[in-house]
């Protein structure tokens, strides 16, 4: 199981769940039923319901934050332009939606890591990412990255080097950081589309890092 | 309606969460997607509350015993709850008459 899905999607238990065919087939009449009910009544329209779909599939996640490192990682003029101006790089791709606040994208490094937080409540690049996880607007994490960031970082399951230097980042109502991860070895070959699928949100705030497999 | 996500229904927690990986969505087939829409976009416009909506959604995962969506399990899963709940929302608020409505 775990080396069919290597160069695929992790295993995750919820991904492996699959019905059968007739369950699933007998799913789908159902709920095309329903819609179709509720449209010919008039109550939706068929527009609304795929752009709701196309909301939550999209804005949701990190998916605008992973092309934005996705095209940091094969465009070196763009990267530049992202770290030297990121609210205005991101723009470039069509990614708006932030009210005033502006976007520092930080670099990790072979001998940088940097960190997102927001010790204060919650400010959060959520044009980029989506909404924040729960962990992120808890108390313990808000308090304890500033404190002890390493030991937090290896709750998450990454342990640094002693020779890297940790960067956290408080953001504010007025600045929202983004982490610019390292690009995993190994990736020559992939293609901008590739290389996005990898970069998971949590590499994004810091506490993980991109591996060659999503 | 805003391109925006509602933090009610993106945020829910505990047992209602939506099944999400690195924070987007995850559907399993086309018909996940439409109940999804089914249920946010009615809310949205007014047909229901979302507590009452994520009421009967949690009553159904809960009354199955389990969050299957999480275990390799062949019963039914996450989205199942979600149009059970949605059907007898839509029953009550008179949007259709009963599940009779439907072929199932």
């Amino acid at each position: 199981m775990a080396d069919k899905h290597q160069h695929d999607v992790p295993p995750n238990p919820y991904l492996e769940k699959r019905r059968t065919a007739t369950e699933a087939k007998a799913l789908e009449e159902r709920v095309r039923q329903l819609e179709n009910l509720l449209t010919e009544k008039g109550v939706v329209s068929k527009k609304t319901l795929d752009r709701v779909v196309s909301i939550y599939e999209n804005d949701l996640g990190p998916l605008n934050g992973a092309k934005v490192v996705a095209r940091a990682w094969i465009d070196a003029a763009y990267r530049q332009r992202l770290l030297a101006d990121a609210t205005k790089a991101i723009k470039e791709l069509g990614f708006g939606g932030l009210q005033g606040e502006h976007m520092v994208v930080v670099e990790n490094t072979a001998t940088v890591h940097n960190i997102v937080a927001c010790t204060l409540c919650s400010c959060y690049p959520w044009p980029v990412l989506g909404l924040p996880p729960t962990w992120y607007k808890n108390p313990p994490y808000r308090s304890r990255i500033a404190i002890d960031p390493r030991g937090v970082l290896i709750e998450f399951g990454l342990e640094l080097d002693d020779s890297i230097e940790v960067r956290v980042w408080d953001s504010s109502a007025e600045i929202r950081y983004l982490v610019l991860p390292e690009r995993p070895q190994g990736t020559e070959e992939f293609s901008e589309e590739e290389l996005a699928a990898l970069v998971t949100r949590d590499s994004m705030i810091g506490v993980a890092r991109v591996n060659s497999f999503s | 309606m805003d391109r925006i996500v509602k933090a009610e229904v993106a945020d829910m927690e505990g047992v209602g969460a939506l099944p999400r990986r690195s924070g987007e969505l995850i559907f399993h087939d086309q018909w996940e997607r439409r109940a999804f829409a089914l249920g946010v976009a009615l809310h949205e416009q007014g047909e229901f509350s979302w507590d009452d909506f994520r009421k009967y959604l949690i009553a159904s995962i809960s009354a199955s015993g389990d969050i299957s969506e999480m275990l390799d399990s062949s019963g039914p899963g996450y989205y199942e709850h979600w149009l059970a709940a949605l059907e007898k929302m839509l029953i009550e608020k008179g949007l259709i008459t009963s599940s009779k409505d439907l072929v199932l």
